[in-house]
């Protein structure tokens, strides 16, 4: 048991070492890169004195970046800074938004996003290794040929093309709305016509997220799939005579899903690149299109605190996945 | 378990004129390289092909917008009432320019990082893949925008920001194939000659990982190409340059989806597909033909395994219960189909099991014995099948019996114990669970407790204890997952027990007692095994019977101690006189000239013809059947109408 | 005496054992691992040397620290006088044309992308010894027909795959004697050969020692193939060598218990041969937790009260046979009852 825990406390420290580097990282890449917010900002025109006042205060652009050591107080600097206002929670104000704190837009931004992201994530995972499974068992055959060809398609088409043609599609066709989370100016009668409202807008979203996630995750679990239905312990269960079904229940699956576990672990960065498109496309307030109005409108501090709550929802679900890959493999004690 | 399909294709595998074949075989490789020529062409010549200069500045009339396709306009006109087509066609170049140069980065970072962090190792290799492990958890689009945001969106932004986060999955797939090819045994044998680093990565480290390292770029350059597209689409692409995501950027921000402008939208859009299926497609098949995997699969469709028109052999008479073999095999004869080619693995194998017999199957490597008994557990990889024969366990015919039927004889009368236990035992189940899985599936009313204590006692039988049950396979040493192997074989208490190779790799010793064990099983239990195996020792130790095969047909077959003391086969002969002996040190060892047949060129005469020294014109024409007259091996010389010297 | 191409002394390695997360936070101190504990043996030019033992017995690094592949953490191995663990860069160049290695799988030890001319030349190119074109090619075909593959025109521009298992490993055989070395390490050299192929190849390399006066060590956990071909035999059990001396000697009258063992359990090919085997129990402990005193005695049949304390060293049993066991010195300590272990 002890070997566990020690891939317990390896894992978590990891993680939180990888958070350490992401928030330096993060810090550095709006500090030294060319087009220093800091500066740039200063100079935009849409900010008013006092924004500019509370820039400069923020950011202390006068103090050292990382530490001086020949400083009365070496580590009063730009960079201890910016760890005291995230220990705050204090992700600075926005410009577009006049006033609003980058925490309170992120946050709420981060809530619709998972409302995208999860369904999807979901549905692809649990479509994708039944899909998979099927492919690998029936190798050759009509399934598995069409689940190739299928996650080729989808591998090859654009996220937010997909996302463009299931938009048309689904207004044409089936009249769904295409934008936004819900329709503005509505007027709920209670509560299940607004959750009517909302449903009907994820509609087409998740789909889109769904099809490009599970193209991907049918692949994996058919080559893991595929892997363990070579293993001897297969042979041995057949020899047993166990059915097929216990065969794959019993012996296949759970070692299946060990290296499926970690490929989704590793492919977190697709699930967060196609949340980012299909957001865009269909305007969905989340995080991603966040993103991108913040690039639109030169809005640092929100694209800064929207990158930091990407990498850092990517770090934490990573470990997840790790975790629940120790918890799945006795061998990890071996580490 | 395989070995007859390695005998044939495996020694293909890594032959570098083999790949190219392989890779013209795989159409969809073609394919992706005649559609990325297509589209190379398209680049290079679009300002020869193009109807119009959409760099061109134009006066746009409200009229030009979104026209639809026309003669003068073949795709249409976009929002800027410019030409679709020549806009598509210029996009060609920003695409692949950016994949090209894209990939070129991410491949040289990636493979210098991949090849130093696996050919250096120590703290250096850890560190740079830590620095990569976290460039992979990095989302990469998110912070592609973060970064072309702060830089500015240039083409050349893009295609470094591009190039310098697309390199980890290379970083790591070079690192680890140079990680296998740095522990191979030629570069080590290469560093024993004394060969210093340079060498070794020059001749043996960069050949091996280069070609890979091309595929990979091919498939880096589809990435590049996405994520290019993606960027210009976000809004951030170079403003001065036409290219596909760009186009569907305008197009999408500014009104054509409600003017229902299709063919402002599809077009860019399946330019992207066309090329990026064309580079995935040929990147994968390039990876495939550098890497072919063959892979086993031990659960493809059951049933195929005995040829629906296999001959079946005229029933010998029964003999009289009491001395009637627990299992007769007759005239047994497999093949496997390979490239196309049917290649006969087993031919015409006959042999008897009697109860609480030892029977051996000895042979060196590729002569069918553990495709015979493959066969007759009706366990054969899939290609193979049962084209003749039957194979009778207590009267019944083996091969007839259906799904249901075989499952309920599977391991309550006939079990296994592989070779190598330590890929025959499930790892993520425990020894005990593992045990009490065959003890309920086939005694359906058994408790969890009774056949916890039933597990219990078999290994203790086999001198694990019950403490152990608990415990997961990779805790046990090899020769203990033998045993639990053993113990799992006697779950049901079958009738007789196959053991393929049970000793192979494990120590002397440990060998010793594995033997011990299966010797003191089969006199407690009364049960029949078969022991697979090469090592002639090994027979003459624990055996009653021995059935000599080579090349796929029984040589000769007898009683231990005949077989031993006055082999009739020539093969057996050479091969006696080749094992060594200890107890007689001081005879020289002869070993036999020339090398076992392959199954695609079986000698058509006796197999062993080509490397007999008693071959004569009768051997090389006609395959002698066993028993020959007069003998109980399939050899002329036993023939009394040869009479040879 | 004096005329020994190869003497080990002393010999010891130790790897450092690993430490789990747990272990650090425990503060327990890493077991190191004894892969060799001490040996030392001598070899004469055109001697052949058995190195016996099961996993875990120390022989595959013992072979490795003869190569020169790691530097030993103790003792030394003079070869022709000169100390191989104490040459600078260039004179373990030198080193290595005279030690070459025949490894035991030859499927794997042959670089699939290249042919055989090109494996037999590549240890001539790597030490620049072949002046010319017309040289190299002679000395490579010399090396190929030293290994039995003629007509040499018919290998050099085969790959790897074309050739079975037999012909791969006369191409390594060939490859070590590109260099015209004057020892052989040979480590399971047929193990992996099918078992008609493997005399010929135990041949060779005997015919090799005989006529070209090239010592060989050849490690195998088989006593039964090295019997007729080696000189002496060593016998190693944990890291140490437990048992030295003349093939026929060690092989006739086994002084050490677990030589007797091991020799008890080896298969005979032959059904009507009699004798009783003693099967130890257990398996051979771990290197990085060797038992007291005498090593064995935990498994020893024959283990008595002395066993435990005295790390017994080499006793001379014959000439040129020493066994390192205390019932050398007391032979009636295993008779006696009341002092038997166990």
């Amino acid at each position: 048991m002890s070997g566990r825990g020690g891939y317990l406390l390896r894992k978590v420290g990891w993680a939180l070492l990888t958070v350490l580097v992401v928030i330096t990282f993060n810090f550095v890449l709006f500090r030294v890169l060319p087009g220093d917010p800091a500066k740039s900002g200063l100079r935009d025109p849409r900010l008013n004195p006092a924004a500019v006042e509370a820039l400069r205060e923020r950011f202390g652009t006068d103090k050292p970046v990382f530490v001086d050591l020949e400083a009365d107080n070496p580590f009063d600097s730009q960079f201890t800074a910016y760890l005291g206002a995230l220990s705050r929670a204090d992700l600075g104000t926005s410009y577009a938004f006049r006033d609003q704190p980058v925490s309170d837009l992120i946050g709420q931004a981060l809530v619709n996003t998972l409302w995208l992201v999860l369904p999807s994530q979901l549905l692809a995972i649990i479509l994708g290794s039944v899909l998979g499974l099927f492919a690998a068992w029936r190798r050759g055959r009509a399934l598995d040929v069409g689940a190739l060809t299928f996650s080729l398609f989808m591998w090859s088409l654009p996220t937010f093309f997909l996302g463009i043609i299931l938009l048309v599609a689904g207004a044409q066709w089936f009249g769904l709305p295409t934008a936004g989370r819900v329709t503005i100016g509505a007027n709920y009668a209670d509560v299940w016509e607004a959750a009517l409202d909302i449903g009907s807008h994820l509609i087409l979203p998740t789909l889109t997220l769904t099809l490009v996630l599970l193209g991907e995750y049918m692949l994996i679990m058919r080559s893991s799939v595929l892997d363990v239905f070579g293993e001897d312990y297969i042979l041995t269960a057949r020899a047993k005579g166990l059915s097929t079904y216990r065969i794959i229940r019993h012996h296949a699956l759970r070692n299946a899903m060990l290296p499926m576990v970690t490929l989704i672990a590793l492919n977190l960065g697709f699930t967060v690149s196609g949340a980012i498109q299909v957001e865009a496309v269909y305007s969905w307030p989340g995080l991603g299109a966040l993103t991108v109005s913040a690039v639109a409108d030169r809005d640092y501090p929100v694209l800064q605190g929207a990158f930091l709550l990407i990498a850092l929802s990517v770090v934490v679900a990573n470990l997840v996945a790790e975790l629940i890959y120790g918890w799945l493999d006795p061998r990890v004690s071996e580490g | 378990m395989t070995a007859v399909l390695e005998a044939t294709t495996s020694t293909t595998v890594e032959a570098p004129r083999r790949a190219w074949r392989s890779f013209l075989r795989h159409r969809m490789g073609v394919i992706g390289a005649a559609m990325l020529g297509i589209a190379l062409l398209v680049a290079a010549f679009a300002p020869l092909i193009a109807p119009y200069d959409p760099y061109a500045s134009v006066r746009v009339n409200i009229g030009d917008i979104y026209q639809a396709p026309s003669a003068a306009h073949v795709l249409g006109t976009d929002d800027g009432g410019k030409d679709v087509l020549s806009s598509l066609l210029y996009g060609a170049r920003v695409s692949l320019v950016v994949g090209f140069s894209a990939a070129a980065i991410a491949l040289v970072i990636g493979g210098l990082v991949g090849i130093v962090a696996g050919y250096r190792g120590g703290w250096v290799g850890s560190l740079l893949m830590r620095i990569t492990d976290f460039f992979l958890v990095i989302p990469d689009l998110a912070l592609q925008i973060v970064l072309v945001a702060i830089i500015g969106p240039s083409l050349g932004t893009i295609i470094f920001v591009i190039g310098a986060l697309g390199w980890t999955t290379t970083a790591r797939l070079v690192r680890s194939q140079t990680l296998s090819v740095r522990e191979r045994k030629f570069v080590m044998r290469a560093r024993a000659i004394g060969a210093g680093d340079a060498h070794i990565l020059r001749r043996h480290i960069l050949p091996a990982v280069l070609p890979l390292m091309l595929a990979n770029m091919v498939l880096v350059i589809s990435l590049a190409i996405l994520s290019e597209s993606t960027l210009a689409f976000l809004g951030l692409g170079d403003p001065t340059v036409i290219s596909w995501g760009q186009m569907l950027n305008f197009a999408f921000d500014r009104g054509a989806v409600s003017a229902g402008a299709w063919w402002a939208l599809l077009p860019p859009g399946f330019a992207i597909v066309w090329v990026v299926l064309a580079t995935t497609l040929l990147g994968t098949a390039l990876e495939d033909a550098l890497n072919p995997r063959l892979k086993r699969h031990h659960l493809e469709a059951p049933g195929s395994d005995v040829a629906r028109d296999r001959t079946v052999p005229a029933l010998v008479p029964p003999l009289a219960e009491a001395e009637a073999p627990i299992l007769r095999v007759r005239d047994l004869s497999i093949e496997f189909d390979v490239g196309g080619r049917s290649l006969r693995a087993v031919d015409r194998v006959s042999f008897d099991l009697r109860r609480g017999e030892t029977l051996g199957l000895v042979g060196e490597s590729g002569c069918g014995k553990t495709t015979t008994v493959l066969g007759i557990l009706r366990l054969l990889p899939p290609g193979g099948r049962v084209v003749g024969g039957s194979v009778l366990f207590d009267g019944e015919d083996l091969l007839s019996l259906d799904g249901r039927a075989l499952r309920s004889f599977r391991w309550t009368r006939l079990s296994l114990v592989f070779q190598g236990a330590m890929n025959a035992l499930n790892p993520v189940r425990t020894i005990g669970d593992q045990i009490q899985e065959a003890i309920r599936l086939h005694a359906p009313g058994t408790s969890k407790a009774d056949a916890a204590r039933r597990a219990g006692e078999l290994l203790e039988r086999v001198g694990i204890g019950r403490r152990r049950a608990n415990e997961y396979p990779h805790t046990y040493s090899g020769g203990m997952r033998q045993r639990a192997m053993i113990a799992l074989a006697l779950a049901c208490d079958p009738d007789v027990i196959v053991a393929d190779e049970p000793t192979t790799a494990l120590d002397v010793m440990i060998q010793a007692q594995i033997l011990e064990l299966l010797g003191g099983i089969a006199h407690d239990f009364g049960m029949g095994i078969i022991l697979v195996t090469h090592d002639l020792g090994v027979v003459a130790q624990v055996c009653d019977r021995v059935v000599v095969m080579y090349g796929g047909v029984v040589a000769e077959e007898n009683d231990a101690a005949t077989l031993f003391a006055s082999p009739q086969h020539p093969y057996t002969q050479q091969l006696l006189q080749s094992f060594p002996d200890l107890a007689h040190p001081d005879r020289p060892l002869r070993g036999i000239p020339g090398s076992p047949p392959r199954l695609d060129a079986m000698p058509s005469g006796c197999r062993f013809a080509p490397r007999c020294p008693h071959v004569f014109d009768r051997c090389v024409n006609e395959p002698p059947l066993y028993p020959a007259a007069g003998g109980r091996a399939s050899c002329f010389l036993l023939d009394p109408a040869e009479r040879r010297p | 005496m004096t005329e020994q191409l190869l003497r080990v002394e002393g010999l010891a390695k130790t790897f450092p054992g690993r430490r789990s997360l747990a272990d650090v936070l425990a503060r327990r101190p890493a077991q190191p691992v004894r892969a060799v504990d001490g040996v030392s043996f001598e070899l004469g030019p055109g001697e052949v040397l058995a190195l016996v033992g099961e996993s875990g017995s120390g022989k595959t690094t013992v072979g490795n620290l003869l190569m020169g592949l790691m530097a030993p953490s103790g003792g030394r191995v003079m070869l022709d006088g000169a100390e191989v663990g104490r040459l600078s860069a260039r004179d373990l160049r030198l080193l290595r044309r005279r030690v070459q290695m025949v490894f035991q799988d030859p499927y794997e030890s042959l670089n699939p992308r290249m042919t055989v001319r090109e494996i037999v030349a590549e240890p001539l190119r790597v030490h620049r010894i072949s002046a010319s074109y017309a040289e190299l090619r002679t000395r490579v075909a010399d090396a190929l027909t030293s290994a039995g593959l003629t007509p040499v025109d018919a290998y050099l521009g085969r790959y790897p795959f074309e050739l079975s298992g037999g012909q791969r490993q006369r191409i390594v055989i060939a490859a070590a004697l590109a260099l015209q070395p004057s020892l052989l390490i040979a480590d399971e050299p047929v193990s992996m050969l099918d078992v008609s192929i493997r005399a010929e190849i135990l041949n060779l390399l005997s015919a090799l020692a005989r006529e070209q006066g090239i010592g060989v060590v050849m490690i195998t956990h088989d006593l039964s193939t090295v019997a007729a071909y080696a000189d002496r035999i060593a016998v190693m059990y944990l890291g140490r060598i437990v048992e030295y001396g003349p093939t026929r000697a060690v092989l006739a009258e086994p002084r050490h218990p677990y030589a007797q063992a091991l020799l008890s359990v080896v298969p005979v090919p032959d059904p009507s041969f009699r004798r009783r085997p003693v099967i130890l129990r257990g398996e051979m402990p771990d290197p990085s937790n060797i038992p007291s005193g005498c090593r064995f005695h935990p498994r020893c049949p024959l283990a008595f009260d002395r066993c435990p304390t005295v790390d017994p060293p080499l006793f001379e049993v014959g000439p040129g046979h020493a066994a390192a066991c205390l019932l050398v010195e007391e032979p009636e300590a295993a008779a006696e009852p009341a002092r038997r272990l166990g």
